[in-house]
């Protein structure tokens, strides 16, 4: 047995910079190569597709993707490298590690395990070389870039057969939106975002009724998270005022966005916060609190002992129409053992090791054939009261999806995020 | 202090103790003490002055087009200045989102600092005139917070400060009130007390070692020339410590300035810092040059209050 989920678990999207410990993008080798010549126009392009720039066409549900096929996959027939170090790169604990063991033990392979802490940090680490992993998990929104600038190698689909055996069909024909025909990417999680509370506190009547303004409530004042990462943040803002678009280029909808977000946080005392879903709602710190629902299954490992876990709540909309959003295994171009990497994200789609990754220690649920969401409930891997939490196939086709943004719309958010964060005059 | 004195009053005594030689150089090359200065040197160079140069090219740089993430320029002449303006123009164009911060900035690192000053000197005084015996213990109770990361110290507060934490009970238990006091959603005051908190050790440490150094004859003489015990602390023990108050005071508000993760683990958006600034730009894809920017802007804030300390320091060897 391995450590204890108890012990160990961070969310997946623990940014440690919250924490103290800033990944701080200094330049690396190949920026400062990149720097010698003229700036800013030196590194599109490499990829072959030669529309880095202004002209993207950014993937979208109604506008679904087929990247770019950038070399051949390896051969089927490709010996497994044995007694290979396979270097994944991750999320922080984002993973169990007794199941990473049980790869290790079924290949005879070692894994070194390296982390990011946030997205922008493993990206930039590995665009820039810094790391040259096998297996790497980036978020759908940077898919089409990775591929466009030839970071990512095609999949030899013939060597993972349970993405046709265990992983919902939408996933593999035709694929989805950001990769139409699977041809880079398989899925990891899926998740939803929506409204954590603690039952205790809050009936679920009332949840039902105020839905995201649960969040926007005097009565929880002081006791209230909000998601500390901008697109979650003003994402969800923009759904409850009734923007229905999470990608939205629109000023106005942007600053009323911005100004629900500042309300929350100087008129009701909330607090951005990473860790308030999964950790300080079983805790009791907070009564409400903006939540993916992995971090709100996982937070049952937070409970303090005694406390059941009734006391915990997630709402999500009845109609489904919600954020929703999955986090993708590719192979890198650099992987030093591609075929190895092929069988470990086929392990990872097992319906034993993928799911005991998912039950015993992640939260975040896997899209699995296998799984009956009214089994992950007979089976208290999922409380009764979390039934929302559970995410099915078919919420894929009604949710809302956080896509790539243009660079002026990224900057506009990033311009609202920055004033949320410098807090106003209150 | 004692240390950089050394290398150059070696060579005097050298020359006083063997009266052969002739000059005082004779035994050590030109280069010789000099290059006592190489490891620091190198230390700046290497830990200073190339990441902040980077820092320069980081403000001054662009971001890659395709994943934003920064992209430093080396060379001068391909420096941009677009984004420290409108990052500049945030702290006074209106809107000036960012002036808020500043100012609540300074508010918390004056206060912080002043009681950092005023609880710091009364300990200092007293382990320095008056412990006794109890001076080691004292001083190593001191240091004792630091045997434990602050990040850690910290985490204790919050669940100490927690609506059900025992700060609350304590305070409900006597009465003081009524409700539990919600310490940690964005109260200035907390923010105050965990700088305080956390800086305090080091201004009583320089206090400490400049109060215990105060020669005790100077204090008779005043008390012997009829000044009373007040006066003699005003007049005598205070322009005494003065530089060591100084530098407590550099010692603990410049860190101040730059602190961001006091307010993350303690506050909350509106007792943002101007460190949080930093912090929130800082890794977030297309702000590098901003986070650059902001950095940059803070170190000028930061220069003056230095320089000042510096000419003080200065006059206060040449009067001595």
């Amino acid at each position: 047995m391995s450590t204890h989920p108890m012990e160990h678990r961070w969310s997946r999207r623990q940014f440690m910079r919250r924490a103290g410990g800033a990944a701080i993008a200094l330049p690396t080798m190949s920026a400062i190569l990149a720097a010698c010549s003229k700036p800013g126009t030196t590194s599109s392009g490499e990829g072959g597709s030669g529309s880095a720039g202004g002209e993207r066409v950014l993937a979208r549900p109604d506008n679904p993707v087929k990247l770019p096929l950038n070399g051949e996959p390896i051969s089927a027939d490709t010996p497994i490298e044995a007694g290979a170090t396979l270097q994944v790169y991750n999320w922080d604990a984002y993973m169990y590690k007794k199941v990473l063991k049980d790869f290790e033990d079924k290949f005879g392979v070692t894994i070194e395990w390296t982390t990011f802490n946030n997205m922008e940090e493993g990206i930039q680490k590995l665009v820039s070389g810094q790391v040259k992993p096998d297996v790497f998990f980036p978020t759908t929104d940077y898919i089409s870039r990775l591929v466009e600038k030839d970071l990512l190698q095609p999949l030899q689909q013939t060597l993972i057969p349970n993405m046709e055996g265990n992983v919902w069909p939408s996933f593999s024909n035709p694929g989805p939106w950001y990769d139409l025909g699977w041809q880079y990417t398989v899925p990891y999680t899926i998740y939803t975002t929506g409204v954590a509370y603690r039952r205790d506190r809050v009936e679920d009547s009332v949840a039902e009724t105020q839905g995201y303004d649960l969040l926007w409530n005097a009565d929880y004042s002081g006791e209230i998270s909000y998601y500390d990462s901008y697109r979650d943040a003003i994402g969800m803002a923009l759904i409850r005022n009734g923007n229905m678009d999470p990608n939205t280029g629109d000023d106005a909808a942007i600053t009323a966005a911005k100004d629900a977000i500042m309300q929350l946080l100087n008129d009701f005392d909330g607090r951005l916060t990473i860790n308030g879903a999964f950790a300080k709602i079983p805790e009791g710190e907070f009564t409400v609190a903006q939540s993916w629902s992995g971090d709100i299954v996982g937070a049952k490992w937070y409970l303090p002992k005694g406390t059941s876990e009734d006391v915990l709540g997630y709402w999500y909309p009845d109609d489904k129409v919600g954020l929703i959003g999955n986090d993708c295994i590719v192979i890198p171009t650099t992987a030093q053992s591609p075929r190895l990497a092929h069988e470990f994200l086929n392990f990872f789609l097992d319906e034993t090791y993928g799911y005991e990754n998912f039950a015993s220690w992640n939260g975040y649920q896997p899209p699995f054939t296998s799984i009956d969401p009214d089994t992950l409930i007979s089976d208290k891997v999922i409380p009764p009261a979390l039934d929302r939490a559970v995410v099915t196939e078919e919420m894929f086709t009604k949710g809302l999806i956080q896509g790539e943004l243009s660079a002026d719309v990224d900057q506009k958010w990033l311009d609202a995020w920055n004033e949320i964060q410098a807090g106003g005059s209150a | 202090m004692e240390a950089t004195t050394t290398p150059t009053t070696e060579p005097e005594r050298k020359a006083k103790h063997t009266k052969s030689d002739t000059a005082s150089g004779a035994w050590y090359p030109r280069w010789y003490w000099p290059s006592f200065t190489g490891p620091g040197t190198i230390w700046m160079i290497v830990l200073f002055l190339l990441p902040f140069y980077t820092v320069l090219a980081v403000a001054f740089g662009t971001v890659d087009p395709l994943f934003r993430t920064p992209l430093p320029v080396y060379q001068p002449w391909w420096w941009s200045f677009a984004t420290f303006q409108t990052t500049l123009q945030k702290f006074y164009v209106a809107p000036a989102v960012y002036q808020p911060p500043l100012i609540r900035t300074f508010e918390y690192v004056f206060v912080a600092s002043l009681i950092c000053l005023v609880i710091g000197y009364a300990v200092a005084y007293y382990a320095a005139r008056y412990a006794g015996k109890y001076r080691i213990p004292i001083l190593v109770l001191l240091v004792a917070p630091f045997w434990i990361s602050y990040l850690m110290r910290i985490y204790a507060w919050q669940s100490l400060l927690q609506p059900d934490g025992y700060v609350n009970d304590i305070l409900m238990a006597l009465g003081l009130v009524s409700q539990p006091v919600l310490w940690l959603s964005g109260k200035g005051i907390t923010v105050v007390l965990g700088l305080v908190y956390g800086y305090i050790p080091f201004m009583i440490l320089p206090l400490f070692g400049s109060l215990d150094r105060i020669n005790q004859n100077l204090l008779e003489a005043g008390r012997d020339l009829g000044a009373s015990p007040s006066q003699t602390f005003r007049r005598v023990t205070l322009p005494l410590s003065k530089p060591a108050i100084l530098a407590g005071l550099v010692i603990v508000s410049l860190p101040m300035l730059g602190d961001y993760y006091t307010n993350n683990l303690l506050g909350s958006t509106r007792t943002s810092m101007y460190g949080n600034l930093i912090d929130g730009s800082v890794g977030q894809a297309g702000q590098g040059p901003e986070a650059g920017s902001l950095v940059l802007i803070l170190m000028v804030i930061v220069i003056v209050p230095m320089l000042y300390y510096l000419r003080e320091t200065r006059r206060a060897a040449e009067n001595a």
